[in-house]
């Protein structure tokens, strides 16, 4: 299991709003530090993927289960 | 003659000429053989590709209301403030709905026909606003960056004042706006919008009573 540095929790929260909290996770952390997102809206997958990619961080994990999606995201 | 499609070509020339036409005149005022000749093919062709008129109709209610926007760009490229993010989301959006306005036709059919698109309408569409507003200024009240109000209510009010600019400036053509084009309409709303809930940044301490001032 990864630890991540920080955690954001965006649970019952709709587009723009995970992606608003990922960002500002990600501007309180260093290069190489690592944050968990844990999110209940099925649009944050891809949401996400393309936040990671448009932000040069990097998506190390993406997953579901028990109807939430954790991604862990490694920043760049 | 009509040229000959294939299938899917075929049942998205139908959706598009159905949706021009259901968003005209509604679902009563459409009826298949009209659909059927404004495509230049028999009936018989539609239903190969859809058992009924209100199965087509569904399909299309589905396939616009399924629509979501995507506002990733938005945050990526906002400085992550409340005000900069809202100005930006609304933009995005007045932008995709005034480009088909047959979409907010159809809303407000699926809205008086009681269908269950209604909804989704919603759902994908209003529903981000909503919870957007709702969620950063109950975030800003409990950091004392914004004094007491009610997330709900303001919401509300911003989903009433831009949706009646897009109804105005989309469907009836207001000659009484027509000195202001819709984005700028809408961003002079969205600064009513700061202004009525006595926005003053991000800082905690910058609170102010919504009426300071008046």
């Amino acid at each position: 299991m990864l630890n991540a540095d920080l955690e954001i929790d965006a649970r019952g929260l709709n587009c723009p709003l995970p992606i608003l909290r990922a960002k500002k996770g990600i501007n309180a952390l260093d290069s190489g530090q690592v944050m968990k997102v844990v999110a209940t809206d099925p649009g944050s997958v891809k949401d996400l993927e393309v936040f990671c990619k448009q932000t040069g961080n990097q998506m190390l994990e993406s997953s579901q289960r028990d109807g939430e999606y954790h991604f862990n995201i490694r920043k760049g | 003659m009509a040229k000959r499609l294939k299938a899917a070509e075929r049942r998205a020339s139908i959706l598009a000429v159905a949706k021009v036409l259901f968003s005209d005149k509604g679902y009563h005022g459409v009826s298949v053989d009209e659909i059927a000749v404004r495509l230049a093919v028999s009936p018989a062709i539609l239903y190969r590709h859809f058992v009924s008129k209100e199965a087509l109709y569904e399909e299309v209610l589905n396939e616009i209301a399924c629509k979501r926007e995507s506002y990733v760009d938005v945050v990526v490229n906002s400085d992550g403030s409340f005000d900069d993010v809202l100005r930006k989301i609304t933009r995005i959006y007045i932008d995709s709905v005034s480009r088909d306005p047959d979409y907010l036709r159809m809303e407000l059919h699926s809205a008086l026909d009681g269908s269950d698109a209604s909804r989704q309408f919603f759902d994908n569409r209003w529903k981000p606003f909503t919870d957007f507003i709702e969620f950063s200024l109950g975030e800003l009240m409990a950091r004392k960056a914004l004094a007491p109000l009610n997330p709900k209510v303001a919401a509300l009010a911003f989903q009433g004042m831009i949706r009646e600019a897009l109804y105005a400036k989309c469907i009836f053509h207001s000659s009484r706006y027509s000195d202001v084009a819709l984005p700028e309409l809408c961003d002079q709303l969205v600064s009513l919008f700061l202004d009525a809930v006595a926005y003053r940044g991000e800082q905690p301490g910058l609170a102010a009573s919504p009426h300071e001032g008046r």
